[in-house]
């Protein structure tokens, strides 16, 4: 018995925020040298009316269009933009799409690693009867965390959201993972304010950085140099346990698709691993750093265009927030 | 490693346009220098040397002398 991914969509929310805007807003960077640096041309944003829900149940509605949704016996979602502190927003989106009641549904929150760990909750909730057939869930948007003149993390990140069904199957398609945390990196990207811990303050001063970049602790904070450090450290080194865990050498990989964190920093990763560019997945150019959705967004884009074709293993790699990790190989 | 080609490599690799610089020269003051050249220098010292730069000692440094004294004098000739 095994499970596969049997249909992947996404959904970008329709404003987006381009190059030469930043140009203007930031007064400090030409539209080009973004694009050369962090390949990056534009990013989708959400409106201030619109929520990580709203884009979840669009994509949701995308890969259910064609298909019998009482199949749906899980929801899994992932999001670090949620509506609510209470209720879940899985319990929304199952009553928006109108799916069964006799079926399971949660949150959970994660940033650039969710989707290799809802891959993993879903393979393990088939493979012990718990659910046979998962919708899977990513959404986020980034951009209401950001400060308004934070111009570097605006350059980075954008919104979105992708919906994967993960169905039972008698053969296996998604292998062996390897999974890890280390949460000394907690304060490394973050948003401290708006929690518990410290609630959100309307009257947080804003202070500017090195960069001039301004912000609040109310918004998203990200040690850029950090970061970078934890993931040339550890990104390597996934590859490698993951290989080894799957038994195999790393020219048994058809194709290589890490979270897409910027061009740079991927760009690195591939020449320290030594992946062959026709290997590897490199487009962020009108979506941004989507976060959790990046890795779903790239297998559907790649398997649109035939770039990866049935039967192709490949190799799926997420980093960050958290510190969190994972990658796992599978086969289409 | 020869100073000089230290000099000329950092300012590739961060993409700066070639321009005299020594041990002196505050990397602040060059133009174009941003949050995407520190990046950089990391990802040089991490390639060439094999030393992680970590965000607080970058904090610290002005000068191409202070970097050089991060990565270790040792490797300068």
């Amino acid at each position: 018995m095994g499970c596969k991914i049997s249909r992947i969509e996404y959904f970008l929310p329709k404003d987006v925020l381009t190059n030469e805007e930043l140009e203007r807003s930031s007064g400090r960077w030409s539209a080009d040298k973004i694009e050369k640096k962090v390949g990056i041309r534009q990013r989708h944003i959400v409106r201030r009316d619109e929520t990580a829900l709203d884009m979840a149940y669009e994509a949701s509605i995308k890969v259910l269009q064609g298909y019998d949704k009482n199949n749906i016996d899980f929801i899994l979602l992932c999001t670090q933009s949620p509506d609510y502190f209470l209720p879940t927003s899985a319990c929304i989106l199952q009553e928006k799409l109108g799916l069964r009641t006799d079926i399971g549904a949660f949150d959970f929150n994660l940033g650039c690693s969710g989707y290799i760990y809802g891959l993993a909750a879903a393979k393990g909730f088939i493979h012990s009867g718990v659910a046979q057939t998962v919708l899977l869930v990513v959404s986020e948007t980034y951009s209401r965390f950001i400060h308004e003149k934070d111009f570097s993390n605006q350059a980075i990140f954008g919104d979105g959201s992708a919906a994967t069904i993960i169905e039972k199957d008698n053969e296996e398609f998604i292998f062996e993972f390897v999974l890890g945390t280390d949460g000394k990196g907690w304060d490394k990207l973050m948003v401290p304010y708006g929690g518990l811990r410290h609630r959100y303050d309307p009257g947080a001063e804003a202070i500017e950085d090195e960069s001039g970049n301004l912000r609040t602790p109310n918004n998203l904070y990200m040690n850029g140099t950090e970061i970078f450090n934890f993931s040339i450290d550890r990104v390597p080194r996934l590859v490698a346990q993951v290989l080894q865990k799957n038994q195999l050498p790393m020219d048994a990989i058809d194709y290589f698709i890490f979270h897409q964190a910027n061009r740079y920093m991927t760009e690195y990763l591939r020449k320290k691993i030594k992946i062959p560019e026709e290997k590897f997945f490199h487009d962020m150019l009108h979506t941004g750093n989507t976060v959790s959705a990046t890795i779903p967004i790239a297998l559907r884009e790649t398997l649109g265009q035939g770039v990866v074709k049935q039967g192709d293993r490949i190799l799926l790699c997420g980093f960050g927030v958290g510190y969190s990790w994972g990658a796992v190989v599978i086969k289409i | 490693m020869k100073k000089r080609t230290f000099f000329e490599e950092i300012l590739e690799w961060m993409e700066i346009e070639p321009v005299d610089i020594n041990e002196d020269t505050v990397f602040r003051e060059l133009k174009d220098f941003d949050s995407m050249a520190v990046m950089s220098i990391v990802a040089y010292a991490d390639e060439k040397f094999e030393k992680t730069l970590s965000a607080e000692q970058l904090q610290g440094m002005n000068t191409v002398r202070d970097l050089m004294e991060l990565i270790g004098m040792d490797y300068f000739d």
